[in-house]
């Protein structure tokens, strides 16, 4: 069996710019909402191509591996696209934070605060911040759905089969 | 599979990882108590944290001193579930094997967070915060036992590594 060794990067690369480009865009950024699905299915993709393209069999710390790598690049290109979408998406928070208020239901307080200063996020400071915590957060979340994906796509190691039945010793009867 | 030498390994990550869910969770905590006493400028940097996996909409949300969590009911079920299944992983698999759980255990496992989940997004129902809670519970469980694996794997693997280029040193150098 050939023995190399998986190549992480491009299957990272591929599922992690797919995640991040879904997580940055507006309403469906909303899928990361449900236990980061994005990004889980994201690493979990990864894996998936990972195994396609190596004849090894999988383990779970390639899938971890792979898993973060994927996370790690989906925050960045999820930050990259949430750039020009930075202004829409404040006034989109806006009229929802506006929407929720309506039926009474208390907000956070500085909420509004934040998005008074929507315009100080776009700096460079609070944008590595960002993207720093993104990257951490996306990278744990990348590892489980990575590993996860091993146990979902990953060839299955063969069953070892069973040992032949040794022929029973010869009992004293059998000399005569 | 069951190796020498693997205990360690896995104590070590299981430990930092029970840390790192302990801070998690205090973190989610933290937040609705530092609004509740006026600290708006670091609740608000933890809200932030939190709002690239979560919704955070406060009808969705438990409150804590009158404030909304940093996550939402389902999330925040996750995460429980997540230290309760920290909890249990000592006691079903112990320090001294790596095994993932089968395929089909995860998907059971998923398939009431994602029913639950599914019919909400398309309009069939609207459930309350506790089920989202418990179905998000239900799911967190069973993750501890991919990442402390995956992880402990990874790292075993490196460490294999690692001796092995410092073994090739050795024998080059008395060479």
């Amino acid at each position: 069996m050939d023995k190399q060794k998986p190549e992480y990067l491009r299957p990272a690369l591929i599922a992690g710019a797919i995640a991040g480009v879904l997580s940055g865009l507006p309403f469906v950024s909303a899928g990361n909402c449900l236990c980061c699905l994005w990004i889980v299915g994201g690493a979990a993709i990864a894996t998936k191509l990972l195994a396609k393209n190596t004849s090894k069999i999988l383990t779970s710390g390639d899938g971890a591996l792979v898993g973060a790598l994927t996370g790690i690049v989906a925050a960045v290109v999820d930050t990259i696209v949430k750039i020009p979408l930075q202004p829409y998406n404040m006034a989109l928070a806006r009229r929802i934070i506006d929407k929720v208020s309506e039926f009474g239901t208390e907000m956070p307080a500085g909420l509004d605060g934040l998005l008074e200063g929507g315009s100080g996020i776009l700096s460079p400071g609070w944008l590595l911040l960002g993207l720093f915590i993104s990257a951490a957060v996306f990278a744990v979340m990348g590892v489980l759905g990575g590993i996860i994906g091993v146990s979902l796509f990953a060839k299955k190691k063969p069953q070892a089969s069973p040992p032949a039945a040794t022929p029973p010793l010869p009992g004293p009867g059998d000399a005569a | 599979m069951s190796r020498p030498g693997i205990s360690r390994t896995v104590l070590a990550i299981y430990l930092l990882t029970v840390a790192g869910t302990a801070i998690w969770l205090s973190a989610i905590f933290l937040a609705p108590v530092l609004t509740a006493r006026g600290s708006a400028g670091a609740a608000r940097f933890i809200y932030a944290a939190f709002s690239p996996i979560c919704h955070q909409v406060p009808g969705r949300c438990f409150t804590f001193h009158g404030q909304p969590l940093a996550v939402c009911g389902r999330c925040l079920g996750i995460y429980t579930g997540f230290a309760a299944g920290l909890v249990l992983y000592p006691f079903v698999r112990g320090f001294s094997k790596l095994e993932l759980p089968s395929a089909r255990f995860f998907m059971l496992l998923t398939l009431p967070m994602a029913i639950d989940g599914a019919a909400g997004v398309l309009g069939v129902w609207e459930s309350p915060i506790r089920v989202r809670f418990v179905t998000g519970v239900v799911w967190g469980t069973v993750l501890p036992f991919f990442f402390l694996t995956g992880l402990a794997d990874l790292f075993l693997a490196k460490r294999r590594k690692v001796a092995r280029t410092l073994e090739k040193i050795r024998v080059n150098n008395i060479e």
